[in-house]
């Protein structure tokens, strides 16, 4: 996939800041047989939602189940990944000096209910978004720090504001999570969506129990013509991987959205031969350790410089990969990507070098100095999902042993990861992936600033914090990648956090599904508008 | 029922038997319960592996030989490597030694404190008799995982809180089989006897009940060693055991082992394998010892 | 036997109290706050304590705990258990699409146990110590000593590696779809009723083993009826009430016991509902089935022994 090109050519348009006019349809629809109405999608999924509202969550297991039943104000192109297309806007204009943008929405939406989709309540949703009310939580506002207000001055207008020009706002505003909610029901009860579904995707709500199935049947008024191609879609629910892979393999499930690890592909591919496709893509997320920078002996830089310096990264990729797909070295930013720091750069970093032999040498001269000559031990804090948490603290308990780090595993269920565990900041070390749904190294890089909800590290440096801001105001390309190659630098010599992996995933489903390119995340192109089955 | 005493001495596990010597009530055991020797001879060999596992090992169980993943059985790796490529025999060894302690501990904890209470319960009577009653009504009714989540949640998932919330849920299961042999020793006139001769609450418990309940305390306690081996399987499935990268045998077949059920087999097989052997030996030898020490079924 | 059970009876009430008390406490005690929950979803970080004061209060959470177990009683004698804190259904309406599942689960299970047991429990004590014996306690003693779940796993894996074949992924009620219904739950009924056999069968040995030895089936033998004759009519009968016991206790353990094979089998029932309300702090629900469970348990209980005071006139005066 062209990746990167395909960024810049957006980006340079954007960074004209003429006006840029853009078509709601997506750039390139892979020639393909006749698509064939009907059928019911049948997918299996690893977890149940916490709730059903992607403004208040940030787990796959939300977005795949409710995706089709909304609609965004922009999308990124399903058969295009990063590229940004409109979904009820049908075109947008950003003034010359990236403080306004302005947005046309289509007319003709209908929510489910009947009532049309306006100005007004894009207006209502991204107000949740930006300032949310005091009862409800918005995980993503810090996106949006930039902007000042978010105007309806007609129907079918809405205008963005802001403070300064922000190079991310495009990709924010694609990003999957933002539904669009009728103002009618958030002006009831801004937390009504956590339980309760509105939107006004191509297909409506049908039926969801807990811990078995999530349904959602064709909306026949969908505003895109002659879409969706399914009568709907069916999620089954099952936390056990083996019992998904199975559902694949005798044909009850078509496909698994998220990532099946190797082993089972290679099953299910023995058995099925052609009648299953794998779709690999590397992943917009990446596994690896947070360490609590506050409690000792992380207080420490040459402790946490040795802990990353006995990580071998390398040998990491090759073992981790067959078990769950972890596979890439790289920094903060996915490799592959215009951001990532380069390799000649990256081997200069602790925990970087090839040479694992000396890398432990130092990590062990590292410790004596501050005072560890044996060793100590950490108690390393993970969430009891075995794919791929458990198997990473597996990998860097037998690693750090070899310095003589003695980590003693503690996965936790959910309540407890949260209220004994990353959220209170009550760990040494803890197993810490980031996941997004775009490379947008704002959306990245804010974790590593001071105070940032997601800094789990808790960790402050000035340095970070004024590249960030500069970068996050770079309209300049070139200029905003320096910058943020200079913040990973910054961050992973003082190690206040350690990468470990980068993902690849394997969207395994049957051949008979058409038209569903896996993107490199398991959030965006959920919307399976323009999904059909060959066959039943 | 003056028996029971009888019973206790004569053939109790034979080690304790005072009239015969040791081989010949080992050897009384085979012949008669060759079920029974054959998990006697099974639980002895867990227990040699569990004691010599540093000796025995061929290697380190936590040391995964990263160019060994998935490596079939061979000659060096007899039971193949696991997926991060440690050794599944060593594995195995070392996870004995994490069965047998959670099953003994659990069980004799368990075993012990429901018979303390039963015992209590049954002698002093009474007031306290209902109330201890209740209490292990109300634990018997309320479902033994739930109590286990509870106790991974508040404790941590590890081996050694493993062990008390799979011995929380045998308290009442034994209590209430202990309160009743004892019910029925209480009313023998011999204990009537010593008490109206003045001898001390404690005295009568130590000195006439507690050797007369031993019987059906050792028949809970091996029923029980094998039941806890496998709750603390149950509980690794669910994630409430021991954490990777602990050599556990209930871990070994959870997991990703499934996962790789057709490309390495070995990884869930043997361990699987393992605990089922392991139970196995403790269930028939706790039926046969049963059986030995149970009056009716005696001297068909 | 009037008295005998008004007392039972009355003593189901501080049980039931006890297991809703200690349920509660233990809800409270375990680290992991709803509101907290509810609020940090998968992303957590740093939420407005005035926000997490407004939810708690908001869930009743934040009155003193005598109060919030007082208002959950009162609900409760009404036969209003609440509603989930995560999907806002009343906990009834969540248990009753549940319930069919697990209770079939449960009762087809200790039929098949009791269709395995009888016979070969049976046949094992009129043949004590040959080789029949020996093996039918050793298949026995293996049901008990396999790991279920590793019997579940091997059995789904097998279907699909050499039938390319899996259950359906979704519960029919049989009166829906018998067809449908019998596929998914065959091989969880057949795996734990196996495994539940095992302690009947060797009860089942044990008493035949006592009642054959009784005088009278030695007269039945001395007058040289048929053996199959003696065995089933007389034997049989006077072992069953012992057994009958066992079944029942057994059953009502089941109904608390079946999440390991409900997570294996991916079948929505009870046992998943409780763990997954109890991960997710859902204190309503958790209060509510723990509260249930104990109830069906006591009730089982209590059928069973009344019925066994029905049959035994001695029980009643113990």
């Amino acid at each position: 996939m062209p990746v990167g090109c395909r960024y810049c050519s957006n980006r340079t348009l954007f960074i004209v800041a003429a006006l840029v006019v853009a078509l709601a349809t997506p750039a390139a629809v892979p020639a393909a047989d006749t698509p064939r109405q009907g059928g019911i999608l049948l997918a299996v999924i690893g977890a149940d939602p916490p709730s059903l509202d992607p403004h208040q969550e940030s787990t796959f297991a939300t977005m795949q189940l409710v995706a089709p039943l909304y609609s965004t104000l922009l999308q990124t192109d399903p058969y295009a990944y990063p590229k940004i297309i409109g979904d009820v806007a049908s075109e947008w204009k950003i003034s010359p000096d990236g403080l306004t943008y302005t947005f046309k929405i289509r007319p003709g939406i209908r929510f489910h209910d009947g009532a049309p989709l306006t100005a007004t309540d894009v207006k209502a949703t991204y107000d949740k978004i930006v300032t949310p009310p005091e009862a409800a939580r918005s995980v993503r506002k810090n996106a949006y720090v930039a902007v000042t207000s978010v105007e309806a001055p007609d129907a079918s207008t809405v205008v963005f504001k802001l403070k300064f020009p922000s190079a991310s706002l495009l990709e924010n505003l694609a990003s999957p999570w933002n539904v669009i909610y009728p103002k009618k029901y958030l002006d009831k009860d801004p937390n009504y969506f956590k339980n309760n579904v509105m939107g006004s995707g191509p297909f409506k709500f049908k039926n969801y129990t807990r811990g078995a199935t999530f349904e959602g049947e064709r909306n026949p008024d969908y505003f895109v013509k002659d879409r969706p191609y399914l009568n709907g879609y069916k999620f089954f629910i099952s936390p056990e991987t083996s019992v998904r892979a199975a559902a694949i393999r005798s044909g009850r499930a078509y496909i698994e959205f998220r990532d099946l690890p190797n082993a089972e592909v290679d099953a299910i591919k023995k058995q099925l031969r052609d009648k299953v496709a794998v779709q690999q893509t590397p992943m917009t997320g990446q596994f690896g350790i947070a360490i609590n920078n506050t409690v000792k002996p992380f207080t420490d830089p040459r402790v946490r410089k040795a802990l990353t310096l006995g990580f071998d990264r390398y040998t990491g990729g090759k073992v981790l990969f067959t078990l769950t797909g972890l596979r890439d070295v790289g920094a903060l930013l996915r490799p592959g990507t215009e951001w990532a720091l380069p390799d000649a750069e990256l081997v200069k970093l602790p925990g970087f070098g090839r040479d694992m032999e000396r890398n432990r040498t130092e990590a062990r001269k590292l410790l004596a100095e501050a005072g560890y000559p044996n060793g100590f031990k950490v108690v390393l804090k993970n969430r009891n999902v075995k794919l791929p948490y458990q198997d990473l603290a597996v990998f860097a308990i037998q690693e750090w042993r070899k310095i003589g780090v003695e980590a003693d595993h503690r996965p936790l269920e959910t309540a407890a990861w949260f209220a004994d565990g990353r959220d209170t900041g009550s760990f040494e070390l803890i197993i810490a992936p980031t996941v997004e749904a775009s490379d947008d190294p704002d959306v990245f890089l804010r974790r590593y600033t001071t105070g940032d909800p997601e800094n789990w590290g808790r960790f402050s440096s000035p340095a970070i914090d004024d590249l960030f801001a500069r970068q996050s105001r770079a309209l300049d390309h070139a200029e905003r990648r320096k910058l943020v190659q200079q913040l990973q630098k910054v961050v992973l010599e003082n190690v206040y956090y350690m990468p470990g992996l980068w993902w690849t995933r394997n969207v395994v489903h049957w051949t008979k599904v058409k038209n569903y390119v896996a993107p490199p995340n398991h959030y965006s192109n959920q919307k399976l508008q323009d999904v059909w089955l060959s066959e039943d | 029922m003056a028996t029971n005493l009888e019973v206790a001495h004569a053939t109790a596990s034979a080690e304790l038997a005072p009239r015969l010597s040791v081989a010949a009530a080992v050897a009384k055991f085979a012949r008669t319960k060759p079920l029974g020797a054959i998990g006697a001879v099974i639980i002895l060999i867990m227990l040699v592996l569990a004691a010599f596992a540093e000796v025995l090992a061929p290697f380190d169980p936590y040391h995964g030989d990263y160019g060994l993943q998935f490596a079939r059985p061979s000659a060096e790796h007899w039971f193949g490597t696991d997926e991060f490529g440690r050794d599944v025999l060593s594995r195995i060894m070392y996870g004995a030694r994490i069965a047998l302690f959670v099953g003994f501990t659990a069980s004799l904890t368990g075993c012990t404190l429901g018979a303390l209470l039963g015992v209590i319960s049954a002698y002093w009577g009474g007031k306290v008799d209902l109330l201890l009653e209740r209490l292990m009504d109300i634990l018997l009714a309320f479902p033994q995982l739930i109590l286990a989540l509870a106790i991974a949640s508040i404790l941590g998932p590890a081996v050694q809180n493993v062990v008390i919330a799979i011995s929380i849920p045998v308290i009442p299961r034994v209590a209430r089989v202990i309160r009743s042999a004892a019910m029925s020793v209480k009313e023998n006139v011999y204990v009537e006897a010593v008490q109206a001769l003045g001898a001390s609450r404690p005295r009568v418990i130590l000195q006439h009940i507690i050797p007369n309940v031993a019987a059906p305390y050792i028949i809970m306690v091996t029923a029980q060693l094998g039941a806890a081996i496998l709750a603390e399987a149950a509980l690794s499935y669910l994630g409430l055991g021991a954490a990777e990268p602990t050599p556990s045998w209930g871990l070994m077949l959870s997991g990703s082992a499934p996962s790789y059920a057709e490309k390495a087999p070995w990884i869930a097989l043997f361990p699987g394998i393992a605990i089922s052997l392991g139970v196995f030996g403790f269930n028939l030898f706790g039926d046969s010892l049963r059986d030995a020490l149970d009056p009716k079924l005696r001297g068909r | 036997m009037r008295i005998y059970v008004a007392k039972r009876l009355l003593l189901i009430i501080p049980t039931l109290l006890g297991a809703a008390a200690l349920v509660f406490v233990i809800m409270r005690v375990i680290p992991g706050d709803v509101a907290l929950l509810i609020f940090g979803g998968d992303a957590g970080g740093n939420i407005d304590p005035k926000q997490l004061a407004a939810m708690r209060h908001r869930l009743g959470l934040d009155q003193p705990l005598w109060m919030q177990f007082g208002t959950w009683l009162w609900g409760v004698v009404r036969f209003d258990f609440g509603t989930s804190l995560w999907t806002g259904r009343p906990v009834i309406e969540e248990l009753l699409i549940r319930l069919p599942l697990s209770l079939e689960l449960a009762i087809a299970a200790t039929v098949v146990s009791v269709i395995i047991a009888i016979p070969f429990g049976m046949l094992a004590a009129i043949r004590q110590d040959t080789w029949v014996d020996y093996l039918v306690r050793i298949v026995s003693i293996g049901g008990l000593a396999i790991p279920s779940f590793w019997v579940g796993i091997l059995c789904i894996l097998m279907l699909v590696i050499f039938f390319g074949w899996g259950p359906p992924l979704e519960f029919t009620p049989p009166w829906v779809d018998p067809w449908a219904n019998f596929q998914m739950m065959i091989w969880p009924i057949v795996t734990v009723g196996y495994r539940y056999s095992a302690v009947t069968t060797r009860m089942t040995r044990s008493t035949m083993l006592e009642v054959l030895r009784e005088d009278y089936i030695r007269t039945a033998w001395a007058k040289g009826l048929r053996e199959r004759a003696v065995v089933v009519r007389h034997a049989l009968k006077n072992s069953m009430l012992p057994v009958i016991t066992l079944v029942g206790t057994e059953f009502a353990f089941l109904i608390g016991g079946l999440v390991v094979t409900e997570t294996v089998f991916t079948l929505n029932g009870v046992g998943r509902f409780v763990v997954d309300a109890v991960a997710h702090r859902d204190y309503p629900v958790v209060q509510a089935l723990i509260f249930l469970i104990a109830f069906g348990f006591v009730v089982v209980n209590l059928l069973v022994d009344l019925t066994y005071a029905w049959f035994d006139p001695r029980i009643r005066y113990r």
